[in-house]
């Protein structure tokens, strides 16, 4: 028996003016499951993102949270609803405190707004520890940590903020191989608690297939390709990968020029 | 190698390294400075009883405005309107009690004419933070407007109503009114007080005579001058102005919010990166806006004060209070781009520039222009290392 899908898209249509985004895209997360959602520039990933996070309202489809169907018709509320999203930039504060980041905007207050900074300070401190930063003095500017230590901030408060699907968008790129693996490593880690369906943006073949469990192509707006792991052989994953073309035709176009 | 893990790259610092990451650590180090070598050159004249109360009083004056500013600039955001709201509001309030209150309600009181002022300059930074936040433009841009839009208003209204652009010889309310007195009075009198008991208990053992020489006399006055007592051997100085109080009270709730409250975080965060700020849920628009019509309530503050300091007012008060407003919040270790400074710092900057605004009254062979010399260099010098700090604090170095 299958397991019951967290969430699910169905048949997700985005047109701005006469382009087609994405037409009919169909999409199904699980708890405790990574889903990696891969696809060349333009194939679309960005635009599906936005929808289910609420920045964008899809032109037509559905999207069902445990079998209740929703719209998120702003970010907000796409994230009352438990949909957490960590873009690129990460929406972090270099200036500030990994504790004043970790609450921005939602912090601990008591009477007359103030802070409960030790409170906030403790929990800053678990929350990474628990997906594998130890972060000795959380009272730190962020600018001082690492790319990789600043997108575990960023999922640690995600998820301590109810986030029940982790939308991860190219977590990975721009980092240094050794920080991609720390990022993985805390991937690895959410998805472990068994609770949390994670959404992995990327655009290396490597990285899904060593932490992804299930995965969705994306080229032209249309889904190209979906299937578990164990569907899907390696060499389906990187002819996928490069929008359906072969690499032998693309290495003979090449060696043409 | 494997036992390492990237958190132990940061090592932890002693309490030295610590302080020095503080954004208020070069202002206090240059108030220092500025204390010590005042202190000297006027032989100790500056801190005597009637010197400390001088200085306070410019001190407390541009302190008011720095800290207004200063929030602002964290917010990452600037008023150029400071100056020129300093004097609308004291055209506004002067030419209240002088001419009474609009629309026929009768004769002011301090009270009704600080109350409609301040509803109006609320208004004006309301107006000044709306038209930043929604159009996008650049506040330095607005508020140069408002510069001139409030400049303007104010010397059209002195005309219009007064016919001429200062309002002197206004009663002296202070004495009826208990407002007035808040505003313009003096205030912690017991401080002084107490001085001139303890000066008097010094000065007991002296001994006069009628056959001292000039040069003896002038030694004992200014020796009584450090012990609050006049040549009448009366108490001397009575107590600081109030506008010490009032830059104690905003001083302090600045502080207290933008460090121990969640407003503060949003205020830091606002000014660090507004969009990832948004993107978390900070209010950042109201944030801006409430921040506007704070400095221009610290501004009518300042007017105040001076208005009923005086019992007069003209066209040009405030004349670049807006620039050294700015100059302040600047040495006291705020960044130019926002999101990092404290109020502390800003109150060492205010400590720093009272003191050298007002050097020239202790140390006579010193030009005053002097101290625009200094501000400028101080200045530049404050704008690099707050940039040193920020690069150290974001890795850089």
């Amino acid at each position: 028996m299958a397991p019951k899908s967290y969430m699910r898209v169905e048949n997700i249509t985005k047109k701005f003016g006469p382009f087609t985004a994405l037409n009919g895209v169909d999409l199904d997360v699980y708890p405790g499951e990574v889903h990696a959602l891969l696809g060349d520039n333009g194939a679309g990933k960005s635009t599906l993102i936005k929808i289910l996070s609420g920045v964008h309202q899809p032109t037509s489809g559905t999207i069902y949270m445990e079998e209740v169907q929703r719209s998120f018709r702003s970010p907000r509320e796409a994230s009352a609803a438990g949909i957490g999203t960590v873009y690129q930039d990460l929406a972090i504060n270099q200036l500030m405190s990994v504790t004043r980041n970790f609450f921005m905007g939602r912090e601990l207050t008591s009477t007359l707004g103030k802070l409960r900074i030790d409170e906030m300070n403790q929990i800053a401190h678990d929350e990474m520890l628990k997906i594998g930063i130890d972060f000795s003095d959380p009272s730190q500017a962020v600018g001082t940590m690492s790319g990789g230590q600043r997108q575990t901030l960023a999922i640690a408060r995600a998820i301590y903020f109810g986030a029940k699907v982790l939308i991860l968008d190219e977590p990975t790129s721009a980092l240094g191989q050794k920080q991609q693996m720390e990022v993985l490593k805390t991937i690895k880690r959410v998805r472990a608690r068994g609770d949390i369906a994670i959404i992995f943006i990327t655009h290396n073949e490597i990285h899904s297939r060593l932490i992804a469990d299930r995965y969705t192509f994306l080229a032209l707006g249309q889904v190209i390709g979906q299937g578990t792991k164990s569907e899907l052989e390696g060499g389906d994953i990187r002819r996928l990968m490069a929008g359906g073309a072969e690499i032998k035709d693309l290495e003979q176009e090449l060696a043409k020029i | 190698m494997s036992e390492r893990n990237e958190s132990d790259r940061l090592q932890n610092e002693s309490w030295i390294q610590r302080m020095m990451r503080r954004p208020e650590i070069g202002s206090f180090i240059v108030m220092i400075i500025i204390i010590l070598a005042l202190g000297l050159a006027s032989e100790g004249k500056a801190f005597n009883a009637l010197g400390l109360k001088n200085n306070i009083a410019i001190i407390a004056q541009l302190g008011i405005i720095a800290v207004g500013a200063a929030l602002l600039m964290i917010a990452g955001e600037f008023d150029l309107s400071i100056g020129p709201m300093i004097a609308f509001a004291g055209m506004s309030m002067a030419i209240m009690l002088k001419w009474g209150l609009p629309f026929g309600l009768g004769e002011a009181t301090p009270f009704s004419a600080f109350a409609i002022t301040m509803c109006m300059t609320l208004g004006f930074g309301w107006l000044i933070g709306t038209i930043v936040v929604r159009s996008g433009l650049s506040s330095f841009i607005v508020t140069l407007a408002f510069w001139f839009f409030l400049r303007g208003l104010t010397e059209v209204c002195f005309r219009l109503i007064n016919q001429n652009t200062n309002v002197s010889g206004l009663p002296d309310f202070k004495k009826e009114s208990w407002f007035a007195e808040q505003m313009g009075g003096e205030v912690f009198g017991w401080l002084y007080d107490a001085w001139f008991w303890i000066g008097q208990k010094v000065a007991a053992g002296l001994e006069f005579t009628a056959g001292m020489t000039k040069d003896e006399k002038i030694d004992l006055i200014n020796y009584l001058s450090f012990l609050n007592i006049n040549r009448k051997m009366e108490q001397w100085v009575t107590g600081f102005d109030a506008r010490l109080f009032w830059f104690i009270i905003i001083a302090g709730v600045a502080w207290y919010v933008l460090a121990k409250t969640q407003i503060g975080n949003w205020i830091y965060a606002t000014g660090d990166n507004k969009e990832s700020a948004r993107a978390n849920g900070v209010p950042v628009n109201r944030v801006k806006v409430g921040l506007f019509m704070f400095s221009a309530f610290c501004a009518t503050i300042f007017a105040a004060c001076q208005v009923f300091d005086t019992n007069s007012s003209d066209a040009a008060k405030g004349m670049f209070k807006e620039l050294e407003a700015i100059a302040i919040a600047v040495v006291g270790g705020i960044l130019m781009t926002g999101g990092f400074g404290s109020i502390v710092g800003v109150v060492f900057g205010a400590v720093t520039f009272g003191l050298v605004a007002n050097a020239v009254f202790f140390i006579p062979w010193i030009d005053g222009a002097w101290f625009r010399v200094f501000v400028g260099t101080v200045l530049l010098a404050a704008v690099f290392a707050n940039e040193r700090i920020r690069k150290r604090i974001t890795g850089g170095i």
